[in-house]
Parts: structure tokens; C-alpha cells; sequence
């Protein structure tokens, strides 16, 4: 799969560095990455969190429903409460790692989702122009003057609050600009010499796009899934803030954040866990992307 | 020029009638009428089915059919007479969208100036500095910031300001102490999507041969980067300025609810809570208005301020969408959009 990414002669002319012959250009974006000690940190904070995301319900000390009567709003580091409890006497600790479950769930999948979609619309867009072309331009052009929130927000309106409408709204919202990304790429690669090449040995245009630009179009998107996943976790929080988010009593930074305001005065403690910890992950997934972007992107160009 | 903007106003008038049509047919779509889910609907607590039966049987909502309702809606909209709400059936749509927008305005101005006021400073520096600590450190700042969302300032505000030193309201709209911690929340992040961008924009004037032969000429480098590349510089930010102001005035929905302001995000966010179909509808077609607008004017002014741009237009008259700059989205604060901007802008300038 990587045969297609080594590429000889731009590799003599670029990248400082001396690197072992035979080494993918994969391998040595990988190697670029590595050397970015903030990047290469977030990542492995990344799937720190998504360890602890998965085995939420064995390492959190509470459900995210337990109530605690009698121990209503206790502070930080009380006996029994790590980070103290909510209003109903709820461990905020417990809650804050079932909404970082919810989170990834949710940023993970409508990014992904969206993705697909913009995989096959932008490819389908470049590859053929035309009219499928146009229609894609006009539908930007529309999305353009309807932000994104808003769309999300009528789409849950319509849907309910379950975590899979959640999830097809934020999607269905960010698939747009993606798509246009896509389109971009493959109109830049289609007219490499090598895709012609193949095509006037007859190579169909499907195997073209799987074969050769889908690989050649892997790094960007990679970016734009690594700043596309805090974007939806970011948007799913949104949603919770105005009452839209993931139905209670299921936990969610954006609901916990919204919970906490009223009590803030007194019981500042109800929101600083969760925004602590929902401001490290979504910039741990933007670090990443900052660090990807500069090791796929091997010019010395400055990229503002 | 004219039959540019002639063409950009039919194109602006033919997407709202799309956006329109997607909304009202969206709209459709929702489950349960807002008489089914009167007196509640969703709160933080969960969807709150029907509460009185009795009375909610008089808010039936439209029994018309579908394209009337729309018809009807669209008259509305032009006429700016849309009716009542479902929610305050005293209250019409238009009513409470002229109290809401002004709230909105007055966060959304200041915000915009003190975004211009420390962005474009930022940005100089960091250009002229170049490679140097400066411009590293003002550049990772910058692309941090922009990833967080505003609301998560509003609420580092509230923290320190509201808990920590107790100067500040917490939440409200009662005085001008009440718009300190939304107006600069809501500048943190554009002040970044900014600074990142005038400084791109100054590298690229930098490059430009008239710098060089403005210091051949024995100007000194103040002089040239005041008089000639800020001049510059300063052209494609329009672009972004524009919508920057456009999306502070309709999408501050997070800190409005958060921070419990009466402007045009909480009117919206409460209209969605509610299923209140009338003022959602209305005020979503306001955005879609007011972003339209802001980038019509936007790019008229570049086309005013670069003749480049407006010879390209009557150039080549044959494809729709010669040259247009792209916007970056403010409201998601995702870096990939304001470089595809610069790209864009790039293109443009060559």
C-alpha cells in the first residue's frame, strides 16, 4: 500500500535531514512527527484518554447516576469524593470521565461520518467536474451562510436527543467544507503524470482513485480528521450548553458545564474539573493536527 | 462592476431561497408539534413531554398545507411582518428578533474593534519577526487559542474574575459591567483567526518587489512597512473581517445562553428548545440574511479596494465563480479554513 507513496525523486530535494534509502514518505513524516515533542506527547495523552474512555465504568468510583443524598456539593478532595460532588450529591470525578467517553464517542464517529461522506462526494466532484461539480459548489455555497451550529441544532430538533442523532447532526454539518478539501486534492493529483499515465493504459477510474489518489490525498485528510474531532466534540459540548446535548442523566461536559453555572459562586468546583479537562482534550487533538500538518508538509514554507 | 454586483445579488437572493427551503422542509420534518410539547420541551433535564392537555389543544400550529405555510412564510419574511410565536403568542416574530439583534450588536461592535485593535499589532510583530522566538511564540499561542471555543474563555473569565477576585457579574444584562467578560470572550478567538492572518498577509506583501524597490529608493524599513506593505496588507483583510463581525453578531449563541444575554443566539437556542417553529424559522433566516449580506459587502469592498479583482470579474464572465475569496468560519475555529483563505487570497493576488 505504501508503494505509491515512496517518491525518489522529490525525496532527493527535499528534507533536511539524511534518512536511511528505502524509508516511505510515510515513515518519514512519521519520523518529522516524532521529533515534535508536544505533538508526539498530545498523541500519547490522546490515547490515554481513549484507555481511560473505554474502561470509564472500572476506573470511575461511582456511576455517572449515583446519588449521594447526603453529601450534596462536597468540595474537592473530601473524603469519599475526589473532585467533590453536583448538586444532587453526583461524584463530579466519575461524571467527568463518562463525559469524556460521550466526547470521544461522539467526535470520533460524527468525524468520521462526515468524512465518509466528503470522501465520496469530493472524489466523485473532482474526478468527474461537471454538473455532480457544480452542485457541490452551489451546496457549499449555501452551507456558507449557515453555520454549522444552527444546522445541528435544527437536526437534533428533528431528531431527539439520542447520541446517534447527535452524532449524524454534527456529521451531516461538517461534511461540506471537507468535501471541497477532498475535491481540491484530487483535482490537484488528477492531473499528475502519473495518474495520467495510468489512465491512457486504461486503468478504470475507480481503481485510479482508490489506487492512486486516495493515498496521495491520506495526509491532508489526516489533518482534517485531527482538527475535525475536536471541532464535533467542541460543537456536541455546544449542543449541551443550550439544552440539545446527549438526554440525562448521561453525563456531558457541556451539560455538566451549564449544571455547575448556576452553582458557580459558591461551588466553583462543579465546573473547573470538567473544563480543565475538556480544554486539555480538545487541545490535544489540535496539537496533533498542528504537528501532522508540519510533518506531512516537509517544505520550509511558512503556513499561517 | 455593476453587472458583478448585479450577479452577486442574484446569487445571494437564489441561496436564501434555498436556505429557505431546506429549513421550512426540515422544520417539517420535527416530530411532535409544539402543542404536544407546550409548557416544556428540551431542558438540561431531559425532554419534558405534555404537561396540560387541555390548553395546548389550542395551539394546534398551521393546518395548511405544506407550500402555503412556506408562501406565506416567505411574504412574511420580505414584508417583515411574520406573525406570532407560538412561545408568547402576544409577541411577534419580528418583534422579538428587532429587541434581541440590538443586544447581539452591542457585543458583537466592541468585540470586533478590540479584536482589530490587538490582532492587527500581533500580527505585524510577528511578521517582521519572523523565524525569531516572537513569532514562534506568538504563532503556537495563536493556533492554540483558536482551537478552544469562546464560551470556554467566558467561563475562565467568570472563574477569575466573577469567583476568584469578585468584580465581575456573573451572568445578567442589566449595565455596562455586564459586557466586560462576553465582549472579550468573544474577541479571544477571532483576535487569533486575525493575527494569523495579517501576519500572512504582511509576509506575502514583504515578498512583493515594490518592498524591494521601496528600500532600494532609500526608504527606511519603518517608513516601507508603514507606508507601503501595512497599506497593503491591509486589502485582503476585509475578507475576514467581515465575517468575523457577521459571525460575532448572529453566532454567539454559547455565551449568550451561558452567560444568560437576551440577544439573538438565546432567542434562537430557546425557539429550538421549544419547538416554536415561526420564531425558529424566522430567526435562522435572519443569520442566512445577515451573513449573506456581510459577504456581498465584503466583496464588493475588495473589489472597490483591488482593482486586480474587479478587471479579473469582467474578465472572464463565462464562470459563475471567478474569483471569491473564501470566509473563514469563525465559529468552529478550525485552522484548515482560514488556510485555505490564504490560499485563496494567494491565488487571487497573483
Amino acid at each position: 500500500m505504501t508503494a505509491e507513496l515512496v517518491d525518489e525523486t522529490a525525496a532527493t530535494d527535499r528534507d533536511e535531514v539524511k534518512r536511511p534509502k528505502g524509508q516511505s514518505e510515510l515513515g518519514r513524516s512519521w519520523a518529522r512527527f516524532r521529533r515534535n515533542k508536544l505533538a508526539f506527547g498530545s498523541l500519547f495523552f490522546i490515547g490515554l484518554l481513549i484507555l481511560v474512555s473505554i474502561i470509564a465504568p472500572l476506573v470511575a468510583p461511582y456511576g455517572y447516576d449515583d446519588m449521594d443524598v447526603t453529601n450534596r456539593f462536597a468540595a474537592p478532595l473530601s473524603e469519599s469524593h475526589l473532585l467533590g460532588t453536583d448538586q444532587l450529591g453526583r461524584d463530579v470525578f466519575s461524571r467527568m470521565l463518562f463525559s469524556l467517553r460521550t466526547a470521544l464517542i461522539i467526535g470520533f464517529t460524527a468525524e468520521l461520518l462526515g468524512l465518509l461522506v466528503a470522501l465520496i462526494i469530493g472524489l466523485w466532484a473532482g474526478w468527474k467536474g461537471g454538473r455532480i461539480e457544480g452542485a457541490l459548489m452551489a451546496v457549499t455555497d449555501v452551507m456558507y451562510c449557515f453555520p454549522g451550529y444552527l444546522f445541528s441544532v435544527i437536526m437534533v430538533v428533528i431528531m431527539g436527543r439520542s447520541i446517534i442523532a447527535i452524532i449524524l447532526a454534527i456529521g451531516i454539518a461538517g461534511w461540506v467544507g471537507q468535501a471541497r478539501l477532498v475535491r481540491a486534492q484530487v483535482l490537484k493529483i488528477k492531473n499528475y503524470d502519473y495518474v495520467e499515465a495510468s489512465r491512457s493504459i486504461g486503468t478504470s477510474p475507480v481503481s485510479i482513485a482508490v489506487r492512486h489518489i486516495l493515498p496521495n490525498a491520506i495526509a491532508p485528510m489526516l489533518v482534517t480528521v485531527s482538527f475535525g474531532i475536536p471541532g464535533a466534540i467542541i460543537a456536541e459540548s455546544g449542543l449541551a450548553l443550550m439544552g440539545l446535548g446527549v438526554a440525562p442523566p448521561m453525563p456531558s461536559w457541556g451539560g455538566m458545564i451549564v449544571e455547575g453555572y448556576i452553582y458557580v459562586l459558591a461551588h466553583p468546583h462543579m465546573i473547573a474539573a470538567p473544563l480543565v479537562l475538556f480544554g486539555l482534550t480538545v487541545l490535544s487533538f489540535t496539537w496533533v493536527g498542528d504537528g501532522l500538518r508540519d510533518a506531512f508538509d516537509s517544505s520550509e514554507e511558512d503556513h499561517a | 462592476m455593476l453587472g458583478y454586483m448585479a450577479r452577486r445579488l442574484v446569487r445571494m437572493v437564489l441561496s436564501l431561497v434555498a436556505v429557505s427551503l431546506i429549513t421550512f422542509v426540515l422544520l417539517q420534518m420535527v416530530p411532535g408539534s409544539f402543542s404536544e410539547l407546550s409548557n416544556a420541551g428540551s431542558t438540561i433535564y431531559g425532554d419534558v413531554g405534555m404537561v396540560d392537555g387541555g390548553e395546548a389543544a389550542v395551539n394546534q400550529g398551521d393546518q395548511r398545507p405544506a407550500w402555503q405555510q412556506y408562501l406565506s412564510f416567505m411574504k412574511g419574511l420580505v414584508t417583515w411582518d411574520m406573525g406570532p410565536t407560538y412561545k408568547y403568542p402576544q409577541a411577534s416574530v419580528e418583534e422579538l428578533i428587532g429587541e434581541a439583534f440590538p443586544v447581539s450588536l452591542t457585543l458583537a461592535i466592541p468585540a470586533t474593534l478590540l479584536t482589530l485593535v490587538i490582532a492587527i499589532p500581533i500580527g505585524m510583530l510577528a511578521a517582521v519577526k519572523k523565524d525569531k522566538l516572537a513569532d514562534y511564540g506568538s504563532l503556537f499561542t495563536l493556533t492554540t487559542i483558536q482551537a478552544l471555543p469562546g464560551y470556554l474563555f467566558a467561563l475562565l473569565l467568570v472563574l477569575i474574575f466573577s469567583v476568584g477576585l469578585n468584580v465581575l457579574p456573573v451572568r445578567g444584562w442589566k449595565g455596562p459591567e455586564y459586557m466586560i467578560i462576553p465582549v472579550i470572550a468573544l474577541a479571544v478567538q477571532p483576535t487569533a483567526v486575525l493575527a494569523r492572518y495579517v501576519r500572512s498577509s504582511m509576509l506575502e506583501a514583504l515578498r512583493d518587489e515594490y518592498v524591494v524597490a521601496a528600500l532600494a529608493k532609500g526608504g527606511t524599513q519603518r517608513t516601507v512597512l508603514i507606508r507601503h506593505v501595512l497599506r497593503n496588507s491591509m486589502i485582503p483583510l476585509v475578507t475576514v473581517v467581515g465575517p468575523i463581525f457577521a459571525g460575532l453578531a448572529t453566532g454567539t449563541v454559547f455565551v449568550e445562553v451561558l452567560l444568560g444575554i437576551p440577544g439573538l443566539g438565546r432567542l434562537f437556542s430557546s425557539a429550538a428548545r421549544q419547538r416554536d417553529m415561526p420564531l425558529l424559522m424566522g430567526a435562522t433566516m435572519f443569520f442566512a440574511i445577515i451573513l449573506m449580506v456581510m459577504n456581498l459587502l465584503v466583496d464588493i469592498a475588495y473589489g472597490l479596494l483591488d482593482p486586480r479583482i474587479r478587471l479579473e470579474q469582467s474578465g472572464n464572465k463565462g464562470s459563475r465563480r471567478a474569483k471569491r475569496p473564501g470566509q473563514p468560519k469563525v465559529s468552529t475555529g478550525m485552522s484548515t479554513d482560514s488556510t485555505e483563505t490564504v490560499v485563496a487570497i494567494g491565488g487571487t493576488r497573483v
